[in-house]
């Protein structure tokens, strides 16, 4: 789940579940008040409010939505401890409850680590003469083999980021297909015996766009310039995400002064870009040649130069 | 690459979990509960030796499905024993699969939580009812965004992770592209189509990777067709190259070459290699002096 997708959609479905937790805290507490279980009451009563913050948290997405999961957990493992503490309670039910809720909140490690560290408090809480083996074997089976599920999912995860030519965020390809293509391009250029040229762009304000306006803004930025430039280039030449805010475009079969015209073409064509937080696109380009028969290596360190140089410009 | 995914780690956890499995299979006090927490134990280190990351065969479906029954089973038959385990249903939902399935764990999820009743007493069993909704939702909503990014990069994602291998529709992307590029490149670009057995189609990929420049590109077109772009100076360099490629690979191949300015339909061509008899098949490029 941390890897994140720009949607605020995804938090929907917790937001939903945060709010169906609130109310039935609420009624739970009411529950009994209305029963005379006064003594029951307080802990549902006393956490109604935290979990009314969280479900409200929730819908921000990013840091309060992780915020908001966190609160939600500590309210889950309070109520918990105090129902396992209760002498008439069902131990057996409720401690499979924790281990779930972490997985389902929190990403594997952390969930892990908290479901391991928490078992010698569950079992004190249940230790009335001695803790039950059967339910600590229950306990810690349920922990390792619901595990195995983010685990698979963390694994599908990693193998559609090695499959996936395409930047999860944008319209451009990923910096490792870019290495990849940029290669291949090199070797058919000295196979047909072409010029090959990379045009490199810079957005500076992406950083700033996160910062001060959030993902939208940010994605804004992104859209704006990859949108701009696939529309403009050729079929075969490649947009390609060199660094956060780097692109690459490589002109296969490309001169010199063609390259400039290009270059020339998409400043105008940027320029007249305005988004509605940060304003006017700004943009930094600059050209490079492959000099004839340069070799891959010594190509991309000046790459890798020029982005620096480029990147560094506004400090300078 | 493999480091990546884990691996070790996962296996270790599989053997944790399906020791601990097997201890209370051996605590059992019945035959029925221990036959099938052995079960559980089984299918926990089997999967653990068998780990692999495709899983779009029946077969695999057929295996995921294992857990979720035998859950059902342990908490129908012992419910006072294994209730710890009713809370695993929102994390079997949090795996993506396909909508019957999903229909399936949620109704064994649904009968194995009223099969609770006697044990629970009606408010807790209330309760945890609607906790376990509430819960499962959250897990389903896990599971659709994944599959979400699953789709939006199928018809685009390589097929093995490092190989340059794309499914069909990247293939009558990159025609487009190449046969527009080639012309005005004054290149020779031929479409090399292979007709193998199926279970040799992988395989026989893997080898083929490595008689590619870094600049062409393989592709599974079906199970039993490999598509493969050849990009060379003229057509004479084509040729050389192609009878380079196809001593490499392993008979039975049926071969059928198409210079990208004769090709008219891919479909056509498929299905005319699908019928042809010579293994090698050349289709003469009418624009080759």
């Amino acid at each position: 789940m941390h890897d994140a997708e720009p949607n605020l959609a995804r938090h929907r479905p917790l937001t939903l579940v945060l709010t169906i937790g609130t109310l039935l805290l609420l009624g739970q507490a009411l529950w009994f008040y209305l029963m005379g279980e006064y003594h029951r009451m307080p802990p549902p009563a006393l956490l109604t409010p935290v979990m009314l913050m969280a479900t409200l948290l929730a819908p921000m997405g990013g840091d309060h939505a992780r915020a908001a999961a966190c609160l939600v957990l500590a309210c889950g493992l309070l109520l918990i401890a105090v129902e396992l503490s209760r002498p008439t309670g069902l131990p057996s039910l409720w401690i499979g409850l924790p281990p779930v809720l972490a997985l389902l909140l929190l990403p594997l490690a952390p969930a892990m680590l908290l479901n391991l560290g928490l078992t010698p408090i569950w079992m004190a809480l249940l230790g009335a003469p001695r803790p039950d083996i059967d339910v600590l074997l229950a306990y810690l089976s349920l922990v390792t083999a619901a595990a195995l599920v983010p685990w698979g999912r963390l694994r599908q995860q990693a193998w559609l980021r090695a499959t996936d030519p395409g930047d999860p965020e944008c319209r451009a390809v990923s910096p490792a297909y870019l290495r990849e293509r940029l290669a291949g391009e090199i070797d058919r250029a000295d196979l047909l015996g072409q010029p090959l040229a990379v045009l490199l762009f810079h957005l500076p304000q992406l950083e700033v766009a996160d910062e001060q306006f959030g993902a939208k803004a940010r994605q804004a930025v992104l859209d704006g310039l990859c949108q701009t430039v696939a529309g403009r280039c050729r079929a075969h030449d490649i947009l390609g995400r060199a660094e956060e805010d780097v692109f690459w475009l490589v002109m296969p079969n490309t001169t010199e002064s063609g390259a400039l015209l290009v270059q020339q073409r998409l400043s105008r064509a940027l320029e007249p870009v305005v988004l509605v937080e940060t304003g006017p696109l700004e943009t930094r380009t600059r050209l490079v040649m492959r000099h004839e028969g340069e070799d891959e290596s010594s190509l991309e360190h000046r790459l890798h130069t020029a982005t620096r140089r480029l990147t560094n410009a506004r400090d300078a | 690459m493999r480091s990546k995914y884990k691996t070790g780690l996962l296996r270790i956890n599989l053997l944790v979990a399906s020791t601990l499995v097997a201890l209370r299979a051996v605590a059992a006090d019945n035959a029925v509960d221990a036959l099938l927490l052995w079960a559980m134990a089984a299918w926990l280190v089997i999967t653990g030796a068998r780990l692999r990351l495709g899983h779009r065969h029946l077969i695999a479906r057929l295996w995921q499905l294992v857990p979720g029954l035998l859950l059902a089973a342990l908490l129908g038959s012992a419910p006072e024993r294994h209730i710890t385990w009713l809370w695993a249903w929102p994390l079997l939902l949090m795996w993506p699969q396909p909508p019957w399935m999903l229909l399936l764990h949620g109704l064994l999820a649904v009968m194995s939580w009223h099969a609770q009743h006697d044990a629970l007493g009606s408010e807790p069993w209330w309760l945890s009812g609607l906790l376990l909704a509430g819960l499962m939702f959250l897990g389903l909503s896990h599971a659709r965004a994944l599959q979400a990014r699953h789709l939006a990069t199928r018809h685009r994602a390589r097929l093995v992770a490092g190989w340059p291998l794309w499914p069909r529709p990247q293939l009558e992307h990159d025609l487009d592209r190449e046969r527009r590029r080639a012309t005005r490149e004054s290149a020779h670009a031929e479409l090399l189509l292979l007709r193998l057995p199926p279970r040799r189609l992988l395989p026989q990929a893997g080898r083929l990777r490595h008689h590619l420049q870094r600049f062409e590109n393989g592709y599974r077109i079906d199970r039993r067709t490999l598509g493969v772009l050849l990009i060379s100076r003229d057509a004479e360099q084509s040729a050389q190259r192609r009878e380079r490629l196809l001593d490499a690979l392993e008979p039975p191949v049926t071969a059928r070459a198409i210079p990208l300015p004769c090709l008219v339909s891919l479909t056509d061509e498929v299905h005319a290699l699908s019928r042809q008899t010579p293994a090698r098949w050349i289709k003469e490029s009418a624009t080759h002096a």
